[in-house]
């Protein structure tokens, strides 16, 4: 334990004063920022932007008009330009439209818009709105009673009466008590996972360039994995740290809501159990295959597969999503690959908890961790001194089974 | 110091060596020889706890408890290399750390060594700007760091230039004369000759010679005579006491046998024979090395003998 400790310390160190490493923890957050906030500065271009509208009107309804689109987003404008005049106009203007309504409008119901190219392209449905007051006029001229004129005017309207028992949108606020907590532990395994990533480079490296032996001369390869998981692991938390110190006031600032409040309760440890043992399997995973690999640039198939199992919870997201109590997400959360990231996200979205199935699945992830530690430790004393060449999967099987 | 006993080690079923014996003593130099696959590092592998040996024992003396003192062993392994990305500084005293010996005493021996091999000041300079010989010294450093009892050297002078060479030489003689017991193994013949105290000869994975390294002199190291002058094969071969004739235009090397007198041989020679020029000495280990590995059975005679 000592000399895994002794590991696990120089592997930090080294990492920590590596240049390269160093720009990775800082930039992994700022990406983070940049594609959460980046959408809402374009877009806080767009909503500032107000279509101008001029209407040129002979009936007299202007103020109704105006009152009906009090909703968007118009400046509207009385005019009495031509057609010809507005044609001409728009080939200067940004954003803007001309209505024209005459006695013939009403009689035929239709309305000619002028728009150019810079309108924005929700105007032709907003502008529907106009229609209203226009309606109006057209019941008005046919001589109903006002009662009748009221019924017609109405129309008829579908009524929602599906039982929504929670009809409060995708992040109420009960919601977001378990979203938060739910993305916080994602954040935490993405971050462990991607260093433990790391552990399959230090692994592999460790063979090429040809410290190995020295190294086992002082120790046993047990004690070389483990100290590698345990310092990458520790260099993992050492990322959410800083993603944390430079993500949440940013978010917090942004979001206008008391974030902390809602991490801190009792289902982030479960959360955070569950993120842990996912890192754990896939340091196993990492730490063995990469004591089988030359180096990178020359992963066989077999390889390059096991670096794809942990994006195999990507699989389950749209049937989880869609049902997170459904057959696909009971499924995912069994299956010791796929678990980690199934749970997070089932846990994230289901009100009530599953206990039983989160029992199994947990219980599912820790016995398949301590097979895979097994197997990697196995796989890892032989291939560690493998110098040269990569394993094939026999060969990987014949050290499983030695 | 290290007693290793009828080791036997085979892959698949493969026997790579077999009932390996011998002993590396307190202040000698013990060298392992043999050709490429002949199982030396199979067998330093096998002694360091990096294999496991199929059969045979291996006993650490001065050492309490069962298990490899690593703390007490020095190892530089054939397939030797540094962390890349990394100070020497650090690296040596992470190695240091490892083999639990105090951090500012091998601070100031990876200072003092670093010095004598021409490093000084190399101490905070990042491995990979190292060329590779100086990479050898670094490494050579880390097997010495933390004093050990027991030094195995696979291979210390492969890649090496000759100053570097003489460089390692004398630190192990030096290290040899301060009591640290030494197990070398190397194929360069030349400098075991002038190095080892004993040596153990290895071919296809068993011993071939073990012995103190003037014995074996002695023992297999025949006498050779070489004659530049136009003499015919056939007199050459009717010389008395001659076992094998290498002729190759006007030279030409005679084996001679066992236990002759080079004085009374060299009196007893024919008037007729044309010598310009003659030399008689022992046959070199690198020869014996050569025959052993090229199974040219010079010295089967002896072997047999000898076994």
């Amino acid at each position: 334990m000592r000399n895994t400790m002794k590991v696990a310390r120089w592997e930090i160190k080294r990492n920590l004063k590596n240049k390269s490493f160093i720009i990775g923890m800082f930039l992994t957050p700022i990406i983070f920022l940049a594609f959460l906030l980046l959408p809402d500065l374009l877009s806080s271009d767009e909503e500032a932007a107000t279509t101008k509208v001029y209407v040129n009107e002979g009936l007299g309804v202007y103020e109704q008009l105006e009152a009906a689109a009090a909703n968007t987003e118009w400046q509207m404008e009385q005019t009495d330009v031509t057609e010809q005049e507005a044609e001409a106009a728009l080939g200067t203007e940004e954003d803007a439209a001309y209505v024209f309504i005459d006695e013939e409008s009403v009689e035929t119901g239709q309305v000619t818009v002028y728009t150019n190219e810079e309108t924005s392209s929700a105007f032709m449905d907003e502008v529907q709105i106009l229609g209203g007051p226009l309606q109006m006029l057209q019941i008005e001229q046919l001589g109903l009673t006002p009662e009748e004129a009221g019924i017609v005017a109405q129309g008829i309207i579908f009524e929602d009466a599906a039982v929504a028992s929670d009809d409060e949108g995708l992040f109420s606020e009960s919601m977001l008590e378990r979203v938060i907590p739910g993305a916080f532990a994602a954040v935490v395994m993405l971050s462990i996972v991607f260093t433990g990533m790391a552990i399959f480079q230090s692994a592999s490296q460790e063979k090429k360039d040809k410290i190995a032996e020295i190294i086992l001369s002082s120790l046993t390869p047990a004690d070389l994995m483990q100290g590698k998981i345990i310092g990458y692991f520790v260099l993992g938390l050492v990322q959410v740290v800083v993603f944390i110190v430079i993500a949440l006031p940013v978010l917090i600032w942004k979001i206008d809501f008391p974030i902390i409040e809602y991490l801190l309760v009792p289902e982030l440890l479960v959360l955070l159990l569950i993120a842990i043992l996912g890192y754990l399997l896939y340091a196993a995973l990492f730490v063995g295959i990469g004591a089988t690999m030359a180096d990178m640039s020359t992963a066989g198939n077999f390889q390059g597969f096991v670096m794809m199992l942990p994006f195999s919870p990507f699989l389950f997201i749209g049937p989880v999503f869609s049902d997170p109590s459904g057959f696909f997400a009971q499924l995912g959360s069994y299956i010791p690959f796929t678990s980690p990231g199934v749970l997070i996200l089932r846990l994230s979205l289901l009100e009530e908890w599953p206990w039983v199935e989160i029992i199994i699945a947990i219980a599912v992830l820790i016995v398949s961790v301590w097979i895979f530690m097994k197997l990697a430790g196995k796989v890892f004393q032989t291939g560690i001194l493998m110098y040269g060449k990569n394993a094939t999967p026999g060969e990987i099987w014949k050290w499983i089974r030695a | 110091m290290l007693t290793v006993e009828g080791l036997g080690k085979s892959f698949k079923d493969k026997q790579i060596i077999s009932n390996i014996s011998f002993e590396v003593k307190k202040g000698e130099i013990m060298a392992l020889l043999g050709p490429n696959g002949a199982g030396k590092s199979t067998t330093i592998r096998n002694i360091m706890g990096i294999m496991y040996p199929d059969e045979g024992s291996i006993t650490f003396h001065n050492s309490k408890g069962k298990g490899i003192p690593r703390n007490k062993i020095g190892y530089l392994p054939e397939e030797r290399g540094l962390y890349k990305n990394v100070k020497v500084m650090d690296i040596l005293l992470y190695l240091a750390e490892l083999k639990d010996y105090p951090l500012d005493r091998a601070k100031q021996r990876a200072l003092d060594y670093l010095k004598k091999f021409g490093l000084e000041g190399k101490d905070k300079v990042s491995v990979e700007e190292l060329s590779k010989g100086m990479g050898q010294k670094v490494q050579f450093i880390a097997a010495i760091i933390h004093e050990p009892e027991l030094l195995i050297l696979d291979e210390p002078f492969s890649g090496l230039d000759p100053v570097s060479q003489e460089l390692f030489k004398e630190e192990i003689r030096s290290l040899a004369a301060n009591g640290t017991a030494i197990l070398l193994s190397s194929h360069q013949m030349n400098l075991v000759e002038e190095m080892a105290d004993r040596l153990f000869l290895i071919h296809r994975g068993t011993r071939v010679i073990y012995g103190p390294l003037s014995d074996v002199k002695k023992e297999y190291a025949n006498f050779k005579c070489t004659i530049n002058g136009t003499n015919s094969l056939a007199l050459l071969e009717s010389l008395p006491e001659v076992e094998r004739v290498q002729q190759n235009g006007e030279s030409a090397v005679l084996y001679l046998s066992k236990h002759i007198q080079p004085a009374v041989w060299l009196k007893n020679l024919p008037a007729e024979l044309d010598i310009q020029e003659l030399s008689i000495d022992r046959i070199s280990l690198h020869e014996i090395f050569i025959d052993i590995a090229t199974d040219k059975n010079l010295l089967k005679e002896g072997a047999e003998l000898h076994a």
